[in-house]
């Protein structure tokens, strides 16, 4: 429901202006749909291996998850080499695992957002750490800039007080990462 | 006949059926073109905005927890790349009328005086910052409760009602002489 009676007779006018219906210009669900045919096959295992997801590296594995991830970086390259149905193959080579790590003593839940998983808050949960507070995730990066930032108890927004902040209008606190390598 | 629902198509769509997604894309074109047309405030960023989300969408669609809740999904994919986009743009000039042609003016006024008020309403949101601008037409033009908002934008529900406020208050202050008759 709409709250218009929060509203000044005089914005309220405004905002059922606004409220009109729109619509992009002719030829739109056609290059809309042209571009989705463009993009790669999906679901195949090339698809599964490229979809980011958590690394989990407990301390006890550690050794473990550094074998996982080399594993990682290993398939990656035979996948390169074999080359994925339609995708690039340097789209495959370049991921590269990155740590995220923040203190949130008071959480219950943290979880990572940003351009790679499409802000989406389920994506990518983080895990409690070695320390009391601590949460941790690693995820596969393509080189180049990504905006992320951390959500506390599914509601609290959190920028990376170790990282750079993105410069942003929208009064977010997002942070940067930036992967090193040709993208 | 029974109804597609959003559901079924991202289901269509997962089982490999690309064709499906344009049901998607005809039923959530417009409302997402109106909010990116109005915070960005021109056509071809809108529409760059639109097709690129849709583009993730389509990519990320296997994340989509909901899908009967496509739409939220969506928004959500399209909130974020509009702040992307306005970010790096950081300017908003060249802001387009909100109704060039006019199409709806003649319901409720005369062409003329539709057409000022239009475009009164165009400059007066292209001075808000965008934060502000952001924030109202989620509240108050896309119906989205401060809650949603939340969720969206990573700001806390009091932020939120100030931005909305002030925004409020600056567009009653810019219209204030814009008053159509």
């Amino acid at each position: 429901m709409t709250a218009d009676h929060e509203l000044d007779p005089l914005v309220r006018h405004a905002a059922e202006a606004l409220r009109r219906p729109v619509a992009p210009g002719p030829g739109f669900d056609t290059r809309v749909l042209a571009a989705v045919r463009a993009e790669p096959a999906r679901g195949g295992p090339i698809d599964w291996l490229l979809r980011p997801r958590p690394l989990r590296l407990a301390p006890i594995a550690a050794v473990g998850g550094v074998l996982a991830v080399a594993a990682v970086a290993v398939l990656g390259s035979w996948a390169m080499l074999r080359g994925g149905p339609g995708r690039p193959a340097a789209v495959v080579a370049a991921a590269q695992p990155v740590r995220f790590v923040v203190a949130v003593p008071e959480a219950h839940t943290v979880a990572l957002v940003g351009t790679f998983n499409d802000w989406d808050p389920a994506a990518t949960p983080l895990r409690a750490g070695p320390s009391a507070g601590v949460w941790v995730v690693e995820v596969p990066l393509a080189p180049g800039r990504h905006e992320y930032a951390f959500v506390v108890d599914g509601e609290r927004w959190l920028p990376d007080p170790a990282a750079p902040a993105a410069a942003d209008d929208f009064g977010a606190s997002n942070s940067v990462v930036t992967v090193p390598g040709s993208s | 006949m029974t109804e597609v629902t959003d559901g079924v198509a991202v289901a269509r769509v997962l089982a490999g059926d690309v064709n499906a997604f344009a049901l998607l894309v005809a039923r959530h074109r417009d409302r997402g073109f109106r909010y990116a047309l109005h915070l960005l405030g021109n056509t071809q960023d809108a529409e760059d905005a639109l097709q690129e989300s849709f583009l993730r969408a389509f990519r990320a669609l296997r994340r989509c927890r909901e899908p009967e809740r496509f739409d939220a999904w969506f928004f959500r994919i399209l909130v974020n790349r509009c702040r992307t986009g306005g970010a790096r743009r950081k300017t908003l000039e060249g802001r387009e009328l909100l109704d060039p042609e006019g199409q709806h003016a003649g319901r409720v006024e005369s062409r003329a005086d539709g057409f000022a008020w239009h475009d009164a309403i165009a400059r007066a949101l292209a001075e808000l910052p965008p934060d502000q601008r952001e924030a109202f037409l989620l509240r108050h033009v896309e119906d989205v409760s401060y809650e949603e908002m939340s969720v969206l934008t990573g700001a806390g529900v009091s932020a939120l009602k100030m931005r909305v406020k002030r925004a409020c208050d600056t567009l009653r202050d810019r219209l204030k002489d814009e008053v159509p008759e």
